[in-house]
């Protein structure tokens, strides 16, 4: 098992030390001249809209479309197994399947219908 | 990997006999989706309420039919049972729910339309809402989750492991949530409702997950037989096992509304759509008083004697609460859902006292509360006045003088709940008390007793209040409804005199009414 | 394997009191997302790869980020109001919950665990993942297809609770610009301001051909200010000799017309 967790552990060492390296390695070797444009949000060069109350409210848009994400991400999870076990699995396992999916897929065509796809 | 050496999976066994009526309901739910993604609006709203009382039609039909054959068994590997209890459920929540579903599509009382906003998306007062209720279009979604909502109740009390009575009490719960929030008037109300039930309804979910874990690490096992086999072998009961069975009761007892789990109920039935209210309060006590009743009567019964302290204290603070606090409510559906605690109170008599007539005596007092409880919701909803439902009871008063019909039908309803003879509160009543009573609970049915008396005292005052005293000049009336919910008073006042005067047939039917172990 | 799990367990605790202790609400969430990633390697420790990774790719990943988004929706500055709305329930609910600790480790703390079957279960499916899909298709099968009921209410309710309709289409672009050329008012851009003027200036109006104001060239804000710098006849004059060649621009000529 573990001989399975060192390329894993590696690749998340990598991962973590070049994220730390790209941020340290700017402010070490980069010049340090501070103003009040460079913290600044950088907005196609126009003057940044001034938020509304409370800092920056998004439209409420953005959680269904997070929320369908997790929807769809959870029926990716269990399609995992299935198919990691599939031969072992056979045919049962794939009406199984494809009866949970077509479900789901029966949501996906109201969202898709009521326009929950579309940004207007 | 060497999967070529691993013996293949076999498919498990399904009993489609036996799951139809769930099967029916779950894929009557699904069309219902369908139905929303490709009808035009105008046809929707009765498409969804042709689609969604065949679909009840056919699934009760479906009960009927494992009755007959009485082919029972466990289905799935062990995961659902089908005996005697869960048919008898399954045909009552069934039945619940098509005077629910009849509730529900009414839309005459309310000028504006039904009892769910227009659009519950759309903030209150605003543009987007008052254009959808001038065109009189409907939330037609409330029909989908409706019937997910049936769906998992289905599957809560016949659930075998507690892995599928997770997931199933989560199917059930998680459109009730939604539905709370979306009643038309008052929806600031409705949707403080509904976020308290969610946030209260997760965190005992979360209890009874951990608790299932628990029980897990000690049985080795997530199966209701498994557990009792564990407990009889294991000689000291181990604490992993009593701490895991008091999280699972309290996942459990929350959902019956038991105290000192009973907070949400009150709020919640205030700020519901009526409709919803009468259905919840039917429904998902009877769905999570029979998965209680299985899990205490399959899997912990050897856990009894540790867990009747406990068992003891919630069952007397539970029926303290319902009447005490009930007999200071101003409010009737507030008065209602502490008679609903009250109620849970002395169902826990029939889950201590664990023996046959204890059994039968708890379904038919659930059926018998089902009905009731339904009836008195549905009359609720039809004293109105010109801002929407007239829930003050300052404003009932008088009502027998200017609407005999409803106050005399609604009196038959306090009177069941009351368990005054001849209706089938008192059956019920009698039935688990006496079945707690030969299990030597003589302490716990005085306690009850007790408590039924100050009950009856708020039961009697809405009665006098109705009929001896005069109008306060608030302009209330009673709105003559549609057929449905004249047809759905109708029926749970029928059943409600029915059960009382002629019990003994029910009772028959639960002759075979066993938990399969 | 022990030391692995008193770092994780240690930060796994660390973040869920961060996430309950810290003020702003972005703060809590990347606490949260700490617990989940150490969650995440305890599983991993437990060899329960597929779980592990679930963990991250579910929780770490997806949840997560449906909390920020819902913080966003929220403002994400927004701090939690800090006065109690029912009195007197800290003190209690704090009594309740360390009460509840102490039972729990109490009870559950001297527990010993022996590891039952994992072993066999391992070397009979080959591995944690067909052990999963063994479990899942077969003995729990009612469980996951229901699963999908939940996964369609999810759906719903995310629709039905945020979706908002339009009782009226909303305009596209192409119904608006129909419905610019229709109104038959001016279809094109505007003309801009300040042309043929003595200086380029967004409050001074352009002059037409026939040397006639456009004051449809000023932005309308500064005309209802009363912002706008005329030019007077004589100036138009001046312009039109301009463009006749009969004058020359000096410095001197261009001094302001309301000054």
């Amino acid at each position: 098992m573990n001989n399975v967790a060192i390329p894993i552990l590696a690749l998340g060492l990598i991962a973590g030390a070049f994220a730390v390296f790209s941020v340290a390695i700017a402010s070490i070797t980069g010049p340090k001249r501070y103003n009040r444009a460079r913290v600044d949000a950088y907005e196609c060069g126009i003057e940044p809209t001034p938020q509304p109350m409370g800092g920056g409210r998004i439209p409420v848009k953005y959680y269904l479309t997070a929320m369908l994400f997790i929807v769809f991400d959870i029926e990716i999870v269990f399609l995992y197994p299935w198919a990691v076990s599939f031969d072992s699995l056979g045919i049962f396992g794939l009406f199984e399947m494809f009866l949970f999916s077509a479900s789901v897929l029966v949501v996906y065509a109201y969202v898709w219908r009521r326009g929950g796809l579309e940004w207007d | 990997m060497s999967s070529a050496l691993i013996a293949d999976i076999t498919a498990p066994s399904v009993n489609y006999y036996m799951l139809a009526p769930i099967l029916i309901v779950l894929g009557g739910a699904v069309l219902s989706v369908l139905v929303e993604a490709f009808y035009p609006r105008e046809s929707r709203r009765s498409a969804q309420i042709a689609l969604v009382l065949t679909t009840l039609v056919v699934a009760f039909l479906a009960v009927l039919n494992i009755k007959v054959d009485a082919i029972l068994g466990f289905t799935i590997v062990n995961s659902l049972a089908i005996d005697g209890v869960s048919v008898f459920l399954q045909g009552l929540i069934i039945l619940s729910a098509l005077v629910g579903a009849l509730l529900i599509s009414e839309n005459r009382i309310d000028p504006l339309g039904d009892a769910f906003a227009a659009q519950s998306s759309a903030l209150p007062g605003s543009e987007d809402e008052l254009a959808f209720t001038e065109r009189g279009w409907y939330q037609t979604e409330i029909w989908s989750l409706f019937l997910f909502s049936v769906g998992g109740m289905l599957i809560f009390p016949i659930a075998n492991d507690l892995l599928t009575l997770f997931v199933a009490l989560e199917v059930m719960s998680l459109p009730l949530y939604l539905l709370v929030g979306m009643a038309r008037r008052r929806r600031l109300l409705s949707q403080e409702a509904a976020l308290k039930y969610f946030v209260l309804g997760a965190f005992s979910s979360a209890f009874m997950l951990y608790g299932s874990a628990l029980v897990y690490g000690f049985a080795n096992s997530v199966e209701l037989g498994d557990i009792a086999k564990a407990l009889s072998a294991s000689a000291a009961n181990s604490n992993l096992m009593l701490v895991g069975g008091i999280f699972i009761l309290i996942g459990l007892l929350f959902k019956v509304g038991a105290a000192p789990f009973h907070q949400w109920t009150p709020d919640v039935y205030q700020g519901a759509p009526t409709a919803i209210t009468a259905f919840m309060s039917a429904g998902t006590k009877v769905a999570a008083f029979g998965a209680l009743l299985r899990v205490f009567y399959v899997a912990l019964s050897g856990l009894a004697w540790d867990l009747s302290a406990v068992l003891w204290a919630i069952a007397i603070i539970t029926m303290l609460v319902g009447t005490i606090i009930g007999v200071a409510q101003s409010d009737i559906k507030r008065m209602l859902a502490y008679s609903s605690i009250a109620h849970a109170g002395f169902l826990l008599l029939g889950v201590i006292a664990q023996s046959k007539a204890a059994l039968d005596g708890s379904l038919f007092y659930l059926a018998g509360y089902a009905f009731t409880s339904l009836g008195a919701f549905a009359v609720v909803s039809l004293v109105r006045d010109a801002s929407g439902e007239a829930n003050h009871l300052g404003q009932w008063a008088g009502l027998g003088k200017r609407s005999p019909v409803i106050a005399s039908v609604f009196t038959l309803f306090l009177l069941a709940l009351a368990g005054i003879p001849l209706t089938s509160g008192f059956v019920g009543k009698f039935a688990v008390f006496a079945a707690a009573y030969e299990k030597g609970l003589a302490p716990l049915v005085v306690v009850a007793v007790i408590a039924s008396a100050i009950a009856g005292f708020f039961y009697v005052r809405v009665i006098v209040l109705m009929f001896f005293t005069d109008a306060s000049g608030d302009e209330v009336s009673v709105v003559v409804p549609s057929f449905a919910t004249a047809a759905a008073i109708t029926i749970t006042a029928v059943v409600t005199i029915v059960l009382g005067v002629i019990p003994q047939p029910v009772f028959d039917l639960l002759s075979n009414a066993l938990f399969l172990k | 394997m022990v030391i692995a799990f008193w770092i994780c367990a240690a930060l796994a605790v660390f973040g869920a009191l961060g996430m309950v202790f810290s003020k702003k609400a972005v703060h809590s969430a990347l606490f949260v997302a700490l617990t989940m990633i150490n969650l995440a390697v305890l599983y991993a420790i437990l060899e329960a790869p597929f779980l592990s990774m679930v963990q991250i790719i579910v929780y770490t990943g997806a949840v997560m980020m449906l909390f920020l988004f819902v913080l966003m929706v929220v403002g994400v500055d927004s701090s939690d109001s800090l006065t109690e709305s029912i009195k007197g329930q800290r003190v209690p609910a704090l009594l309740g919950a360390s009460a509840l600790g102490v039972i729990l480790i109490g009870l559950l703390g001297n527990i010993t665990m022996t590891n039952i079957g994992f072993d066999q279960a391992y070397v009979a499916y080959d591995g944690n993942i067909d052990a999963l899909a063994g479990l899942i298709f077969t003995k729990y099968l009612f469980a996951f297809e229901a699963t999908s009921a939940l996964l369609i209410t999810a759906a719903l309710g995310a629709m039905v609770l945020t979706h908002r309709e339009h009782a009226e289409k909303p305009l596209t672009q192409r119904d608006l610009s129909v419905l610019r050329f229709k109104s038959g008012n001016h279809p094109g851009s505007l003309p801009s301001p300040g042309v043929y003027a003595r200086h380029n200036a967004v409050d001074i109006p352009a002059l037409l051909p026939d040397g006639t104001m456009a004051e449809i060239s000023v932005p309308k804000p500064l005309a209802a200010r009363g912002a706008i710098r005329l030019i007077d006849l004589a100036s138009k004059d001046e312009v039109q000799a301009l463009n006749r060649g009969e004058a020359v621009i000096t410095s001197q000529s261009t001094d302001r017309v309301e000054e």
